[in-house]
This record gives structure tokens, sequence and C-alpha cells, in this order.
């Protein structure tokens, strides 16, 4: 790392960028909206240009700094007020969480390449066609897209101004150039993506993902190596600046803790034509997060049968520095679930992923692929309650009555959702409609016209669920412990006075012990499951797309649970995402990944991986880092689709509750993102605490 | 045969190369004061008992063809990764005739075999197991007899025939030293080792801190509690 770069990581993780913000009052603004019932696409517009114009954001240079736009204004404007989207919830409109664009990347290659202009005289044409043709929605998207576009220019153009005011002749010159015409150089590409990035948050859009980064940026970076522009170690250092300044305005994007920021970034994998993509960007990339040990951007790197070990060495060597990432996803399931669910197949070559690790294709999509969660463990205890009551004369369930009526009920709360989002609207981004694709030609915003409107729905649980009924069938019906109705009134008291039920519950089969008791219930869980949502569409043309995540709602869900067949007491956690229940220590690593692979994970390609905590010790020897790249090629060969890997210690993290301040660096991965440990809710902190005490040593 | 086993752990990191499971065979000759698996010492079937008072069972009897097949799982990823099975303990060689067993059956899957040994063995076990084995850690606790003998009850000399026959039987090996403050420790105890290696790679193993954890739990007392502070 350069003393530049040493420098400006120090400015960053001394917050010293917070004494260039200040705070913008925007509720007049609202207001004004309010009253004068202004549309949904003016508000987007109005909002963006008033927080791009001079007086909202300042241009802001750090010392030595390249690569420049820092935010300098807290908060962005509220469009709607609570009255008003709660008046279309009123009317049987749906929002996706806040309503507005999110969990999307950007066409960013062709924005980058092509230049704002190009994009304003395409819209300018378009316009006219539209006038000409009285298409009053598409004039009203392109004349606000157009201002929208000229807004974020003008915000460039002070920057511009402002940097030669200040002698700043390089930033002169290449702000001169980009984002108005295309970039020609890494470094001007470079500049470009920075901003079109920052300008989507101050739209409003959030989770805004990089995606392919080292696919996007290659011709730039090797047209610069050939010409001898730049070495290898230059592009380093350009690339690392680009991953600082990730970090320093992530703290007043939205997200529900912080870290949950969605800068997610894709490396590898194939190309859109199929052809091997992991190239010299991608392993430079990963040297950046390396050396630079952020929490942002975070790094996710497709792998399939083909992959050569050497890659996923190179990965693991990330996840030895305890950051939580690389987050591995297996082409060789993904592509194919994609496909079958109506992607393009060059579309679905081209994934990445959204905030976390949903899979969405960049630059064309508008998947809300987490709108909602099934409770799995919910509908369970749901099912058995319903079944105890039966009344105590009536003959008791056998164990297959029990598991269909189980999956029954994931079927009924499937088509809830279904139903609950049969309406869904999202607002519009006139700004980043400029860099999606198809936007212009359509004359259309993203957010109602994008190639792909699909949802995404969550199973939270699906191990305890798996694991819940493995319980039923040995407690129940093979060692007749208990009864089914004795059970569930024990569900109630946490097995208050039967010790031997706990135990015993304890004890049963479970999903991460390469058990095929508990495995096989799982295969046929995931089979239907993968099935539940067959045949639905939403009302933006879409279908559903179940998956193995939880996001946040596997600590929602948990909460409101009473214990659990599987020895799980009340209020106790759900693992995140697809992975062991956290009641019980587990085999080894090499069995959760044979219990966790056994299901056709294809059927359930939402998203959602298996995560495994190593001792961060395993790191210590000098083959643990072969040994742990063994594991994740095993995961891929036995077609898991997604996996997160975290080298942690119990100790460092109990130390690091108590001296919050010894450890402001220390990074943990939480349900799909990393983030600074310090920096969470005690409950989560807690929740990773007890995933970390079942790793073992 | 049967024999008996008091842990099979997965992915073990220390026991040789690949992504590799790791069987403790129980029951050991030696007793050696700094012993960090105490469990592994007697024959005979235990109960460890937790500060919470959970009671977890020690040794559990296996027939040879029912522990290969529960190894066997794993064969695959054993075999993409050059990884395998080790034979630790207590003393391996102690149920020579099981692993041996067990050894053959995991061979005929191309299962990569390790072994870590005291060397403390009749011959005959030592050579028919060693033979099996593709690499063997070779425990070299002392160089001095007395010293050997009060330290670990052993008789240094049956060891030292063994390695004699371990250097010429063509099997890989490397000798390792558990380095126990004041028992082995000094310099001219490691020379004296390093010596007794003769030009052979030596891994020296630092004292482990922890190694006297699991003797409450047997109801014992850690023969070095008041060392390696």
């Amino acid at each position: 790392m350069t003393d530049r770069i040493s420098s400006l990581l120090d400015y960053t993780f001394d917050r010293r960028q917070d004494a260039l913000r200040r705070d913008a009052d925007w509720a007049p603004l609202l207001e004004r909206f309010v009253a004068e019932k202004t549309p949904d696409m003016a508000r987007a517009r109005i909002g963006l240009c008033e927080m791009l114009r001079a007086e909202g954001e300042k241009p802001a240079f750090l010392d030595g700094e390249r690569i420049a736009f820092t935010r300098t204004v807290r908060q962005i404007p509220d469009l709607h007020s609570d009255a008003e989207m709660d008046a279309r919830r009123a009317t049987g409109t749906a929002f996706g969480e806040k309503g507005v664009v999110f969990n999307i990347t950007a066409d960013f290659g062709p924005s980058i390449r092509d230049g704002l202009d190009a994009r304003l005289s395409e819209m300018r044409s378009r316009l006219e066609r539209a006038r000409a043709e009285d298409d009053a929605a598409g004039i009203e998207f392109l004349e606000n897209s157009i201002l929208s576009v000229e807004a974020v220019l003008g915000l460039v153009e002070r920057y511009r101004a402002a940097a030669e005011e200040r002698g700043l002749t390089e930033i002169v010159e290449i702000l001169s150039r980009v984002p108005r015409l295309g970039a020609r150089t890494f470094h001007e590409a470079l500049q470009s993506l920075r901003i079109l990035h920052y300008a989507m948050w101050c739209e409003g859009e959030y989770h805004c993902g990089l995606g392919r980064i080292d696919q996007y940026l290659l011709p730039y970076f090797e047209s610069d190596i050939r010409e001898g522009q730049l070495d290898e170690d230059g592009a380093l250092e350009l690339l690392e600046e680009f991953f600082i300044a990730c970090n320093r305005d992530s703290d007043l994007y939205i997200g529900v803790q912080q870290g949950d920021n969605g800068q997610s970034v894709m490396l590898g994998g194939v190309t859109r034509d199929g052809k091997p993509a992991f190239n010299d960007l991608s392993r430079l990339c990963l040297k950046a997060c390396g050396e630079l040990k952020l929490v942002d951007p975070k790094i996710n790197l497709r792998v399939n049968k083909e992959t050569p070990i050497e890659i996923y060495r190179l990965g693991t060597e990330l996840t030895a520095k305890g950051l939580g990432f690389p987050q591995y996803a297996n082409d060789d399931v993904v592509i194919p679930a994609l496909e079958r669910w109506g992607y393009a197949p060059e579309d679905a070559r081209d994934y990445t992923v959204a905030a976390c690790w949903e899979f969405i294709i960049p630059g064309c999509a508008l998947d809300i692929d987490n709108i909602d969660a099934v409770n799995f463990p919910g509908a369970l205890d749901t099912t058995l309650r319903t079944l105890a009551s039966g009344g105590s004369g009536a003959e008791p369930p056998s164990f297959a009555a029990i598991e269909a009526a189980f999956l029954a009920e994931v079927k009924r709360r499937a088509d809830a959702l279904v139903a609950k989002y049969s309406h869904v609207e999202v607002l519009p981004g006139p700004f980043v409609s400029a860099i999606s694709a198809g936007c212009i030609a359509s004359a259309r915003d993203l957010s109602c016209c994008a190639k792909y409107n699909n949802f995404g729905i969550h199973g939270t649980g699906i191990s305890v669920a798996v694991d819940s009924l493995a319980a039923v069938r040995e407690l129940v019906f093979e060692k007749k412990l208990v009864s089914l109705q004795e059970l569930v009134a024990l569900l109630d008291t946490d097995f208050a006075g039967r010790p031997d039920v706990l135990a015993a519950a304890k004890a049963a089969p479970k999903m991460g012990n390469a058990d095929a008791r508990a495995d096989e219930i799982a295969q046929r869980v995931i089979a239907f499951w993968g099935h539940a949502f067959d045949g639905k569409r939403n009302d933006r043309g879409g279908i559903f797309r179940p998956g193995t995540g939880s996001a946040m709602y596997y600590v929602w869900h948990a909460r409101e649970l009473k214990a659990s067949p599987s020895g799980r007491l009340s209020g106790q956690p759900y693992p995140a995402n697809w992975a062991p229940s956290l009641d019980f220590p587990v085999k080894g690593p090499v069995s959760v990944v044979r219990s966790f692979t056994e299901p056709d994970l294809g059927l359930v390609s939402n998203g959602g991986p298996l995560t495994i905590e190593i001792h961060d010790s395993a790191f210590a020897m000098p083959d643990g880092v072969d040994k742990v790249a063994e594991l994740v090629r095993f995961f891929v060969m036995r077609g898991g689709h997604q996996l997160q890997i975290n080298a942690i210690d119990r100790e460092t993290l109990l130390d690091a509750q108590a001296h919050p301040e010894k450890h402001r660096h220390l990074i943990v991965r939480v349900w799909g993102w990393s983030g600074y440990f310090v920096e969470l809710d005690k409950e989560f902190q807690d929740q990773i605490i007890k995933r970390v005490e079942l790793a073992a040593p | 045969m049967k024999g008996r086993v008091f842990e099979i752990r997965e992915f073990t990191l220390h026991d040789g190369p690949g992504v590799r499971t790791t069987v403790f065979l129980k029951g050991c000759p030696l007793r050696c004061a700094w012993c960090h698996n105490p469990e592994g010492q007697r024959f005979e079937v235990e109960t460890m008992r937790r500060r919470d008072g959970e009671e977890i069972p020690c040794g559990v009897d296996w027939e040879a063809s029912a522990l290969a097949r529960e190894l066997l799982i794993n064969a695959d990823i054993m075999l993409q990764s050059g990884g395998g099975v080790t034979f630790s303990g207590g003393e391996p060689l102690a149920q020579a005739e099981f692993v041996c067993e067990v050894s053959d059956l995991l061979h005929a899957h191309g299962i990569h075999l390790a072994i870590e040994t005291s060397g403390h063995a009749p011959q005959e076990d030592f050579r028919s197991v060693v033979s099996r084995m593709d690499f063997v850690y070779q425990d070299l606790k002392h160089h001095d007899a007395d010293a050997f003998r009060r330290w670990t009850g052993g008789d240094l000399a049956l060891v030292l025939e063994n390695v004699t026959w371990l250097r010429t039987s063509g099997v890989p090996f490397v000798f390792r030293v558990p380095l126990i403050p004041g028992v082995n420790d000094s310099a001219a105890d490691r020379a004296a080792l390093e010596a007794l290696a003769a030009g052979a790679k030596v891994e020296w193993l630092p004292y482990n801190a922890a190694a006297g954890a699991k003797y409450p739990m047997l109801g014992r007392a850690y023969p070095l509690a008041k060392r390696g502070d």
C-alpha cells in the first residue's frame, strides 16, 4: 500500500470527512410536495436537483485524492410523507421496503463507456418521438430524466471549477471529460463510476451494488497496461482509492444496521457468452481488498466446476484475514436456475448479487428479491398445534401426515404472500433509469418497466424446522418418549420438568451432521419450497423466486416463537440464512457442507448462503488456506449454490463487546454483508458469538 | 475385530496433508506428565463431567469395518484434496491389529493414511502398522532414558529401536518434539534431541498452556499443574 493510499485510509478511519458535512432541512420541500400533490416522477427529479444544486452538495477534495466526490449533505430529501404512503397502502398498494428503487446494479459498463452526453442526446431524440406520439408517460419520464442527468453534470461542473480554483490540475482534466463523455482510461472509468454511484445514493436509491467491476472496467485496465499508461501497481493504487471511497459516505446510506449498505462487487465466473471471466483485474480486486481490510465493497466470487484451486486459494487468503468475504456463488447451479426462471441465457451468465446474496442481473432488472419471508419453524409450530388440538379421542396422525400438513402450511403462507404483493408499486428514479438498459428506448422509468420484475421470498429457519421434524419423528414415533400433545405443551414451557425430553430433542438427528435421517427431510422440504410458487405471477409480469436466505427476518421471526421440537428454547435465534441450528455442536465443516448440499439448491436460487465459521487458528497452519480452499471447492462440486466462510475466534468477539474502543476495525459477517462488530446492535453481536461458539477449534 | 475410540474429529488441521479426519484411539502405555488428552490414556470406557454437569462418555467400541465405513463417508473430499485419515490417541499402536484392519479397508479406497505415535510398542506392532502408513509423525519426547522413564513411565530403548527401523522403512516421517518447560526445553536438551533426529526433520511443538484443561473433568489432577505459566 502506498503512503498516499494509507493516508486516505486514515482519513476515512478517523472519520475526518464528517467535518465536511452539514445537515439539511428538507421539511419545507416535502410540505410543498404534499400541498401541491406533486407527481412521483417530478418529486424524484426535484429531490435530486435540490440535493445537488449549489445550496446543497458542495465540492469537497481530500488531500492527495485522485478520484473526487464526497457527500457533504447528510440527509437526502423525503419525497413522500408517511400519511401519503399510508393512504396508498390503504388502497391496496404494497411497496418493497421504502418503496424506491433498491437492491439493484445500474448498467455501469455502457454508461461509463458512452458518457452521459450520449444518454442526453438519446433522450432528447426519444422525447421528440414521444411528443409526436402523444405519449404522456414517456414525455414525463424523459423530461425528468434529462433534468436529473443535467443536475448531476451540473455538480460535476462545479467540482471541476472548484478544482481549478485550487489548482488540482489532474482532477480538472478528468472532470472535464467524465462522466459527460466516455472514459478512455482506467482512472477516468473509476472516476466516472464513482460519480454515477454517488448520484444514485443522492437520488434515494439504496443497496446500490457495483456489480461485475472486473468485467466492465477490464477494457480500460487492459488498454492502459498495453499502452504503458499504467502498470499493475498504478492500477492497484487507483482501485484501492476507489474502494476506500466506498467507505467514506457509507454511514449515510440506508440500511437496517451499519454496514448493511449493499455495495457488493462480483468477481470471476463466466462472461455473457460463457467463457471463463476471472482475469488480472479480478486478481487485483482481491489484492486491494486484502490490503485495505475494509467492509466495503463486499466481495463476491463466482466459481464453477472448472475453477482452478488457485482461485479458491486467493479467495481463502481474504477469508483468513477475517473479512467475512469473499462470498462464493456457484455458476453451475445459479445460471441454470435463473434460465429456468425465464432469464435469457446471456443475462443469466451475467448475474451478480443484490445487497447481500440475492442473485440479480445487473443493468436491466428490477427484481424485488427480498420482498418477504416465510417463517419455517413458525409454520411447523402452527401445524403441530393444530394437529395436537385435534381432540384426544382422535387417531394421532402419522409422521408422514405431520410432514404433509407442515408443507401444506408452508404453501398456505406462500399463497398469502402472493396475495399480499398482488399490487406492488415502485417509486420512480429518473436518474438511475438513464443509466439502466432499455429505459430510454422504451421511454419508461426503471421502476415500472424493467426487463425483469420478479419477487424473491426468503425462507427463515429452514434447518430449525427440518431438525424439529426429525425430532418429532424420533421422540413421538420412534422412541415414543412423549405424545404429540405432550410435546406441544412442553414447547410453551421450554420443556419444564422434562429435561429428558429436552436432552432427547437435542440428541435427535440434525442437519449439519451428514445424518440422512435429517437430510432426507431437508431434501423433501426444499423440493417442495422450490415449487411453492409455480404458476404464480405478480402484476408486474414477474414470478416469485423462493430462496434459502433470511435477511434480518431470522431475528424477527425467532423472537415471536416459543420453543421448537429441535430443542431450541423460546426466543432463541435462528441461524442466519442456510446454516445449522445454533443449539448443538456439529461434527465439523465437512459434514455441514455435505448436509447442506444434499437438497437440490437450484430450486431455491433466489440466494441465501451456507455460512461456516472456521476458528482462526486454522489459518495459523501453513496449509490452513489450502484446506479451507478445498472445503469451498468441495461445496461447489457437490452443487452448493452460495457459501460464506468466517474466520473468527470467540475471545476476540467477547473482548470487543466489553472494550469496543480496542476493536473498532474488527469485521464480521452478519446476515449477508460484512460490518464492523462494534457498530452492531447487541442482539446481532450475541447471535454471532453464539454461532462462533459452535465452531470447533 | 473391535477397537476402542474416544473421538473422531473431521477437518483436523495439524495431522497431515489435505482435508483429514483424525481417529483418536483409546488407551496408552505411557503416562506423559504433560498429556493434553488424558481421556485417551486408560483403555477403559470413562465419563467426563463438564462444569455444567453434562456427562460426556469417552470410549466407543467400533467394529473395524463399521469405522472404515464411517470414515469413508468423507472419501470424496479426502481424495479431492489429497487428504485422508490420521490415527492418533492415546497410542494407536496399542491397538495395532485393529488399526491394521481399518487401514487396509481405507487403503483399498486410495485413502492417504498417517499416524501420530510415541513409538512405544512392540517391534512387530510398530512394523506392521507403520508399513501400512503413508506418513508417520514420530514423537521424540526425551533423549535421556532416565528422564524418559520419569516423565512418561516408558522405556526409551524400545522407542529408539523402532525409530531405527523407521529410518530404513522408506515411509516418510517427521519427528515431533513437545517442548515441556523444565523437562526437555533447555538448549542442551534440544541439542541432544537434534542429535537423536540425526538430520531428519523435527517439528518443535510449543507447550500448550491449556493442556491440563480436561483433568478436572475426569476427576484427576494435572501432573504439571504448576508449570507453563
